[in-house]
């Protein structure tokens, strides 16, 4: 490799790259509607202790937790044809992101089986049985008294969940699917490019995530609102401008009391 | 072609010599990552001038890209990096003596070491500044409080988020067959595509998967326990 890093070549690349935007966006899209069916009907067993059912969801997510995301990909791409041959459904005209679709819908839905169940969880109990009390149904309580306040519990996790997987679209590129990164690995061996093409990709992935992240971090903030009371955390670095070692020391006059301040 | 039950035990057994390469990639990335992050989260935490601006960008790029992109610029990157440095130097080096799993490690260690930060970060921000107070109070040093008194509640408080960063690890080491590095996944592609049997040889190596994942899951799980001693209330 006998060339230098040529900067042009990254914003010629970017246009390029962009054109296959849409089907990584694609792949998130149907991953993440798919995923929060697949968690909500998993997490409901669990949630209200359904004797079998709740030992299948365990297990669900205990695999789809516990196995990478390129493996189950490779499976379920190579196994699923094969065991749906058995009843006689022919899958080996599928398209290829179908599966992908498929295998990262199934592996969100295990996260957000796990997100629901914490956020419902988190909830308080008195909140349920206050409800009950003024008359609602169980119907009613759920989504006027629990649905809302588990919401504002789920959203700062549920975006983690969907910014991993716009990075996990990466991996569709192993069963050949022209998404972005494909698209980067054939641009780079086309133009033996290969730097530039990647610096491209990276940052195209990183103008999507921190978009999203921003937009992310609205409805975090528009579903929290209730709880912006003045939280009684004192942390050991938290609410100072700037604190060295020594102003640390000096800071210690206990009559100087902060002003709470919430981080961004 | 016909689902080989048998064949899932034969690629298990085949498998079990990857398990090494794969456990030492996570190891090492965790290990170098936990290095990386508790340096940046330090310097981000203490406002250090240059560095915690640096450490942020690095944190931000990092968490916003593909662990796959991290690995393809180390790979394509280092090469010339190196290449150009001897050739300016003459320091006789050359790119083709890299070994292909130190790409793996540094570009892990990388990625590792961005979500380790924020690992380290959370951890330091749980523990009570009325802490480091007390062992002011009592004449330790800025030092010797951190050391004695906070990392060890940190480390306490973080250990769910470390073993989920490892976890995360272990599943990420499987990118590394892209950069020809016979790992797990890789060693399940030679298996499945010499016998032809691609559904029982990735059946076998998810199986190897869950069961490391559990095994980490468990034993975080009794340290856990353990390093929460101090926590339990009552009197005796």
């Amino acid at each position: 490799m006998e060339y230098g890093f040529d900067i042009t070549y990254v914003f010629e690349f970017i246009p390029k790259l962009l054109d296959t935007l849409n089907i990584t966006l694609f792949i998130v899209a149907g991953a993440i509607a798919l995923g929060l069916f697949v968690g909500f009907l998993v997490a409901l067993p669990r949630l209200y202790h359904i004797p079998v059912l709740q030992n299948i969801s365990k297990i669900y997510v205990s695999f789809f937790r516990g196995t990478p995301i390129l493996i189950q990909l490779f499976l379920f791409y190579y196994g699923l044809p094969e065991i749906l041959k058995l009843v006689a459904i022919d899958l080996s005209k599928a398209p290829v992101l179908l599966f992908v679709i498929l295998t990262f819908g199934l592996h969100t839905g295990a996260y957000v089986s796990e997100n629901i169940r914490a956020a419902v969880l988190a909830v308080n109990r008195g909140q349920v049985e206050a409800a009950y009390a003024v008359g609602m149904t169980g119907y009613q309580a759920f989504t006027r008294i629990v649905l809302p306040q588990a919401l504002a519990i789920a959203v700062p996790v549920f975006s983690n969940l969907v910014l991993a997987m716009v990075k996990d679209t990466s991996l569709a590129f192993t069963l050949g699917v022209m998404e972005m990164t494909g698209k980067a690995q054939t641009l780079g061996s086309l133009t033996q490019r290969y730097m530039e093409t990647f610096v491209a990709l990276a940052i195209i992935y990183l103008i999507i995530c921190v978009t999203l992240e921003r937009v992310l971090l609205i409805a975090e903030r528009r579903l929290n609102r209730h709880n912006n009371r003045d939280q009684e955390t004192r942390s050991w670095f938290k609410n100072r401008k700037r604190a060295s070692l020594n102003q640390l020391t000096r800071e210690l006059n206990l009559d100087k009391k902060e002003v709470p301040r919430y981080e961004a | 072609m016909k689902l080989d039950p048998v064949f899932i035990w034969t690629a298990f057994v085949q498998l079990l010599s990857a398990i090494p390469t794969t456990l030492a990639i996570t190891v090492v990335s965790v290990f170098c990552g936990f290095i990386i992050g508790t340096i940046t989260a330090l310097s981000r935490l203490y406002r250090i001038p240059v560095l915690s601006q640096i450490s942020t960008g690095y944190v931000t790029f990092i968490r916003g890209t593909p662990m796959l992109t991290h690995l393809l610029l180390i790979y394509f990157g280092l090469p010339m990096l190196v290449d150009g440095l001897s050739a300016q130097l003459g320091l006789g080096w050359n790119s083709a003596k890299i070994p292909m799993i130190a790409f793996a490690f540094i570009s892990f260690s990388i990625t590792a070491g961005a979500y380790m930060s924020e690992v380290v970060r959370s951890g330091l921000l749980a523990v009570d500044r009325g802490q480091i107070e007390a062992a002011w109070a009592v004449g330790m040093t800025t030092p010797q409080a951190l050391r004695r008194i906070v990392f060890p509640q940190a480390l306490a408080a973080s250990l769910p988020n470390l073993s989920n960063s490892l976890i995360g690890m272990l599943h990420g080491s499987t990118l590394a067959f892209t950069v020809s590095v016979v790992d797990l996944n890789a060693k399940a592609q030679i298996v499945a595509s010499t016998n032809w049997k691609f559904f029982e040889a990735y059946l076998a190596v998810a199986l190897i998967f869950w069961g490391l994942t559990v095994l980490i899951e468990r034993i975080t799980g009794a340290i856990e326990r353990r390093i929460n001693l101090f926590r339990r209330g009552g009197v005796a």
